[in-house]
C-alpha cells in the first residue's frame, strides 16, 4: 500500500497544490503563535532566573534539561512572601461567586422583562441597552470613591458585587427567553404555576446554552480582570492572582522563575476548561457578537 | 358559567393574585436593577458631578467644592493629555491593520476544509484566553535586551547588522512592541468573528466562480471581501474601542514611558485619579473618554446600517 492510499484510509484526500500551501502556512503560523506559551511553560520548569535569561536567546528556550518544580514549590503557599496559593483561591472564589450570582440575577431579570406582566418593562429594557455603552474604564474612579465610602475597599465584596449584574448578559438571556413559544408560558400559567415556578422549572433548564455562554464570558472576564482589583486591593487578603503577578514587575530584579510559574498557575484552570468546552468557548465569543 | 357566581370575590381574588404576581416580578427584577443602579448608574452620574468639583480620593478636612468647568479646562490645556490621546490614536492605527489582517488571514485558512482544522483553530485561539498579565510576563522576556529571542532572531536574520533593540525601553520601538504583543493576545476574538462571517457566505458563490475560472485570489477579492463588509465594520469598531481603553500592558510594562511615548488616556486618568488622588480631574478625563467611545460607536452604527 502506498503512503497516499494509507493516508486516504485515515480520512485524507489528495490535497491540491493550493491546499498544501495553505496547510504549510497554517502550520507555520500555529507554531509561531503558540511558541510564546511553550516558552512560558518550559521556563517555569528551569532552576532559576539566570538559567531562564541565559537560554532565552537560543533554541534552548524550548528545552529544559532537568525540569524542576522548585519554582512552583516556592510560590504555592498561603503565607510568606509569595502566597500564590492564597491569590489563586481568592481568584477562584471571586469568579465562582460572581458567576453563580450573575447567572441567577441576570436570568431572573431577563425573564421578567421577557414574560412578566408589570408595566414599564420596555422602558427598563431600553435603558439597560443604553447602559451597555458605558465602558468600565470610565466609571472606575467614582466607583472607587463610592466603594471606599461604603467601607467595602480591600475586600471581596468590592470585587464581586459591581460585576454580577450586567446589561449585556441580561440582554443575552432576554433574547433567548423571547424565542420560547408563548403557548408554553400560557399553558403553565393556566395550570396555576407562579411566575418564579415557570422560570425555575421551565426556563432555567431550557436556557443551559445561554447559561454556558454567560459562564464562559463572565468567567474569562472575571479571571482576567486587572484594572479594578488593582485599584481596590491593598493587602494580600483579597488580592487576585492577576494583580499579584503584575507585582513581579516594577521591582529592581524581576524573578522570572517564580513569575513564570505563577503565570502557568493562572493559566492552567482556564486551559483545563478550554480543553473540555472548546466548542462552547468559540460559540460564546461568536454568539456575543450577534447579541 | 363560573363568572356568574360571586363576581365580587372573584374580582378580589384576581386582584390578590395580580398583586402577588407583581410582587414576585419585582422580587425577581430588583436584585439586578439595584446592583446596576448602585454600581453602574450612580458612579456614572457621580463622574459628572465629580468632574465639576475638586474631589480627592482620600477626603480632606475641607469638603470638596464646586469649581465649574476648571477640570475640563485643565485637562484640555495639558500637553500630557493630548500626548496620551495621540498615543492611543497611534496605537489604534498600528494595531488595526495588524490585528484585523492577521485575524482575517487565519480565519480564511481555518475555514478551508483542511486536515486538522479543528486542532489549528483551538491552537490559534489560545492567546485570546490568556490573561494580559500573563502575556506581559511572556513578552517582556521575549523583548529582553540585549539577549532576548526577538533580538537573536533579528540579529540572526540580518547577520548581525541590525539590533539589538531595547524594544520596550526605546522611545521609537516601545509603542510598536506594545502593538505586537496586544495583537497577539487579542486577534483570536476577531478571528472567530471573521470565521462566523465567512460561514455566512454561500458556498455556491465560490462554486460558480470556480466554474467561471476565477482563481483563489480573485475569489477572495470578489466574493470573500464584499461578503464580509458588515463583519469588517464590526471588527474595526470593537478593535478601535479596545484600543482606546489600552491600559494593562502600559501599566505593567512601560508605565507610559519612555518619555511618555506609551502613555494612554486610561493610564493618564488612573495616574491623575489614583496616584495623584485628583478624582475630580480624573472624572473629567473619564467623561472625555466616554464621549470618544460613544462617538466611535455611533459612527459604527451608521456604517453598519449603510453596509447592510
Amino acid at each position: 500500500m502506498s503512503a497516499s492510499t494509507l493516508l486516504q484510509k485515515f480520512g485524507w484526500r489528495r490535497l491540491s497544490r493550493l491546499e498544501i500551501v495553505q496547510l504549510v502556512s497554517l502550520t507555520i503560523i500555529a507554531i509561531v503563535v503558540v511558541s510564546p506559551l511553550i516558552i512560558l511553560v518550559v521556563a517555569s520548569l528551569k532552576p532559576d532566573r539566570f538559567a531562564i535569561l541565559a537560554d532565552m536567546g537560543s533554541m534552548r528556550a524550548f528545552w529544559v534539561d532537568d525540569p524542576t518544580l522548585n519554582n512552583y514549590r516556592e510560590i504555592l503557599s498561603f503565607d510568606g512572601a509569595l502566597p500564590f496559593g492564597r491569590y489563586l483561591v481568592n481568584s477562584v472564589f471571586i469568579l465562582l461567586t460572581t458567576v453563580t450570582g450573575g447567572l441567577l440575577i441576570n436570568s431572573m431579570a431577563a425573564f421578567v422583562l421577557a414574560w412578566g406582566q408589570m408595566r414599564g418593562r420596555a422602558v427598563i429594557l431600553s435603558v439597560l441597552i443604553a447602559l451597555y455603552i458605558i465602558p468600565q474604564e470610565s466609571i472606575v474612579m467614582p466607583l472607587l470613591v463610592l466603594v471606599n465610602k461604603l467601607g467595602m475597599s480591600d475586600g471581596f465584596s468590592a470585587q464581586i458585587l459591581p460585576w454580577m449584574a450586567s446589561p449585556i448578559y441580561i440582554f443575552l438571556f432576554y433574547q433567548f427567553f423571547k424565542q420560547v413559544p408563548k403557548d408554553i408560558v400560557e399553558a403553565a400559567r393556566m395550570d396555576g404555576a407562579s411566575l418564579f415556578r415557570i422560570y425555575w422549572s421551565i426556563f432555567v433548564p431550557l436556557s443551559l446554552p445561554v447559561m454556558a455562554t454567560v459562564t464562559i464570558l463572565l468567567g474569562i472576564d472575571m479571571w482576567n480582570q486587572y484594572l479594578w482589583p488593582m485599584l481596590v486591593t491593598q493587602s494580600d487578603y483579597a488580592r487576585p492572582i492577576s494583580v499579584a503577578i503584575a507585582g513581579f514587575f516594577g521591582q529592581d530584579t524581576v524573578f522570572w522563575n517564580t513569575a513564570m510559574a505563577a503565570s502557568v498557575l493562572m493559566m492552567v484552570p482556564v486551559l483545563v476548561f478550554y480543553l473540555f468546552f472548546q466548542k462552547w468557548f468559540m460559540n460564546s465569543f461568536a454568539g456575543a457578537v450577534k447579541g | 358559567m363560573s363568572e356568574m357566581a360571586l363576581p365580587t370575590t372573584d374580582k378580589r381574588t384576581k386582584l390578590r393574585i395580580a398583586n402577588r404576581e407583581f410582587r414576585q416580578e419585582l422580587g425577581m427584577l430588583m436584585p439586578a436593577l439595584v446592583l446596576l443602579a448602585i454600581f453602574l448608574v450612580v458612579p456614572f452620574l457621580l463622574s459628572f458631578w465629580f468632574s465639576l468639583t475638586n474631589e480627592r480620593l482620600v477626603p480632606r478636612p475641607v469638603p470638596a467644592s464646586f469649581i465649574g468647568l476648571q477640570n475640563f479646562q485643565r485637562v484640555l490645556s495639558d500637553p500630557s493629555f493630548w500626548n496620551s490621546l495621540w498615543n492611543v490614536i497611534r496605537f489604534t492605527l498600528m494595531v488595526l491593520p495588524i490585528q484585523c489582517g492577521f485575524a482575517l488571514l487565519t480565519a480564511v485558512l481555518i475555514n478551508q476544509k483542511l486536515p486538522f482544522r479543528n486542532l489549528f483553530r483551538s491552537l490559534l485561539f489560545l492567546p485570546a484566553i490568556s490573561s494580559m498579565v500573563i502575556v506581559c510576563v511572556i513578552w517582556s522576556t521575549l523583548y529582553q535586551f540585549p539577549t532576548g529571542p526577538l533580538n537573536s532572531l533579528l540579529q540572526g536574520l540580518t547577520f548581525g547588522l541590525a539590533g539589538p533593540v531595547d524594544w520596550l525601553g526605546d522611545s521609537a520601538w516601545s509603542m510598536p512592541a506594545l502593538v505586537l504583543l496586544s495583537a497577539w493576545q487579542a486577534y483570536g476574538f476577531q478571528m472567530i468573528v471573521y470565521l462566523a462571517g465567512l460561514q455566512n457566505i454561500s458556498p455556491e458563490l465560490y462554486d460558480a466562480a470556480k466554474i467561471d475560472g476565477a482563481n483563489a485570489w480573485q475569489r477572495f477579492w470578489h466574493i470573500t471581501m464584499p461578503g464580509l463588509k458588515q463583519t469588517h465594520v464590526f471588527v474595526i469598531l470593537i478593535t478601535t474601542i479596545q484600543a482606546f481603553k489600552l491600559f494593562t500592558q502600559v501599566n505593567i510594562l512601560t508605565q507610559g514611558g519612555p518619555d511618555g511615548r506609551t502613555d494612554t488616556v486610561v493610564h493618564y486618568m488612573i495616574h491623575s485619579g489614583f496616584v495623584e488622588q485628583k478624582v475630580g480631574y480624573a472624572s473629567a478625563v473619564s467623561i472625555i473618554l466616554f464621549v470618544i467611545v460613544l462617538a466611535v460607536s455611533l459612527v459604527q452604527r451608521r456604517l453598519m446600517r449603510d453596509a447592510s
